[in-house]
């Protein structure tokens, strides 16, 4: 979440599913450890006082693969391992 | 209960003609535009607050619209637009907030180091950065006795530069500000500090230095900062006006400290301010002294669902330390600036909903005894003041 670059120097695009989503509940807090009003104050934090952006929030999981699957340097989370050979995953549970 | 499997996704750094037509997709993802939208309905039982309270006043209203470029990763460009109605203290008033230039020349996993310069809030306190965005706080009303509101634009933001600094540890991540430039001021800080609107105008003694310092432990639960101002501000009365108070200067150190516990239900917040202050030279009416304001408060929000939440505060504020119940300063004034200026006593409780992602309203009710947070704007009848008062507000906000 903090990373601006990868090591080749792409930018890196983060996508969101919305605050009340259960996955994106569960990602927050088994891999982030967080809970989602943490990452939530984090970024209107940031996003309101100019400091810097706020990931981008897709409405569901559909939207995050099609995203992921057209943006060079994006990274999000899916509950189940997409068919999409542009797309790379790693299993984190 | 589904299932537990999440997994990660990477877009692969492809060079094939269906990444390069979405280039320019990835080009509009870097630019954001987000803004808000509240209005608050103020009741007070006595004393003006945001307007004439005493019959309900409708004199809070905050709009705020604000656009970010990331124009490479290294760099972002940032400003955002804010409209505010205060009662007497801001009655239409339409600023730049901020817009700045920032630059990250070094970010990695372990830490990152860069600057920003332009006009740049603050980053004073939990709260003064977005102090003026009602999402991004517990409460209607910031708690008073830190976060002033009949002064806020002497802390609010700084025209300068500030270098800043993250360090990412297994024993937590540190982060700093520090800063230097000119605060951006207005006709309050004379209010506030003078007590009155003399002939002639108040302006920055030279610009200002600003720092702070922050520590997370690991897993995010708990936070913990130091951040500090010191800022000097003068007086040049006009030379053909009507008999004023003379030439002086007023020093201002202003310092907060800070402490938030985050719970899953419930999030447990205090924070400490001092502010050791100077008057010299402005002559018989406001004569030389030193004194230093102090506040505190202990607020407690409690979420009984993710989209509603209580809150119940209790802070204390001082004009000065060295006389917590204002009695040197009615003495000291004949009478004229009453005892209940030199203080403030609130507990208040608040109910909040976030109907969707957008749409927010909440209710706040505040016990006051004293009145050391009100403007000397809006009750310039310091004897019509009244110690003990309540005050009673709802609130409805948007964003997007």
């Amino acid at each position: 979440m903090r990373l601006q670059y990868w090591p080749n120097k792409r930018p890196v695009t983060v996508f969101v599913l919305p605050d009340d989503h259960q996955l994106h509940i569960d990602f927050a807090k088994t891999i982030l450890g967080l809970f989602p009003y943490q990452l939530r104050r984090v970024w209107d934090r940031q996003v309101f006082s100019g400091t810097g952006q706020a990931p981008i929030t897709v409405a569901n999981e559909d939207e995050m693969l099609r995203r992921l699957s057209t943006t060079p340097g994006a990274i999000g989370y899916l509950e189940r391992p997409p068919l999409d050979a542009r797309i790379q995953t790693i299993r984190v549970r | 209960m589904h299932s537990c499997l999440t997994f990660i996704c990477f877009a692969l750094m492809l060079t094939c003609t269906a990444a390069q037509a979405t280039e320019s997709e990835s080009f509009w993802d870097r630019l954001q535009v987000h803004g808000f939208a509240s209005q608050a309905a103020v009741k007070t039982s006595d004393n003006r607050w945001f307007g004439d309270s005493e019959q309900t006043s409708f004199d809070f209203t905050e709009v705020g619209l604000n656009a970010s470029m990331r124009l490479d990763p290294k760099l972002l460009l940032a400003g955002q637009v804010l409209y505010r109605r205060a009662g007497e203290m801001y009655e239409s008033d339409l600023s730049l907030d901020y817009g700045l230039v920032d630059i990250t020349p070094l970010s990695s996993a372990e830490g990152r180091l860069g600057l920003r310069a332009g006009r740049i809030k603050n980053p004073l306190g939990l709260y003064n950065a977005t102090r003026d965005v009602p999402f991004t706080h517990p409460g209607i009303f910031l708690p008073q006795v830190v976060y002033f509101d009949r002064v806020r634009n002497l802390v609010l933001s700084t025209d300068g530069a500030m270098l800043y600094g993250d360090r990412y540890t297994a024993f937590g991540n540190f982060s700093f500000t520090i800063g230097n430039g000119w605060p951006v001021m207005d006709d309050n800080v004379e209010w506030a500090y003078l007590n009155n609107d003399f002939p002639g105008d108040i302006k920055a003694n030279g610009p200002n230095w600003l720092a702070s310092l922050w520590y997370t432990d690991p897993s995010e639960r708990f936070k913990l900062g130091l951040s500090g101002a010191t800022l000097s501000i003068k007086f040049d009365p006009d030379i053909d006006g009507l008999p004023s108070i003379n030439r002086g200067r007023t020093d201002i150190d202003f310092w907060i400290a800070s402490a938030q516990y985050n719970a899953e239900d419930w999030t447990l917040t205090a924070e400490y301010a001092s502010e050791p202050l100077s008057w010299r030279g402005y002559g018989a009416l406001v004569p030389d002294r030193d004194a230093t304001g102090e506040g505190w408060y202990l607020q407690g929000t409690y979420r009984l669902r993710p989209s509603l939440g209580l809150m119940l505060r209790y802070e204390e504020g001082y004009a000065d330390t060295a006389d917590r119940d204002g009695s040197e300063l009615e003495a000291a004034t004949g009478g004229l600036l009453p005892a209940n200026l030199g203080f403030s006593k609130i507990l208040s409780a608040g109910i909040r909903w976030d109907i969707n992602p957008h749409w927010m309203v909440r209710a706040e009710y505040a016990y006051n005894n004293g009145t050391f947070i009100l403007s000397s704007r809006e009750n310039a009848d310091f004897l019509a003041r009244e110690r003990y008062w309540n005050l009673f507000s709802l609130q409805l906000a948007v964003r997007f």
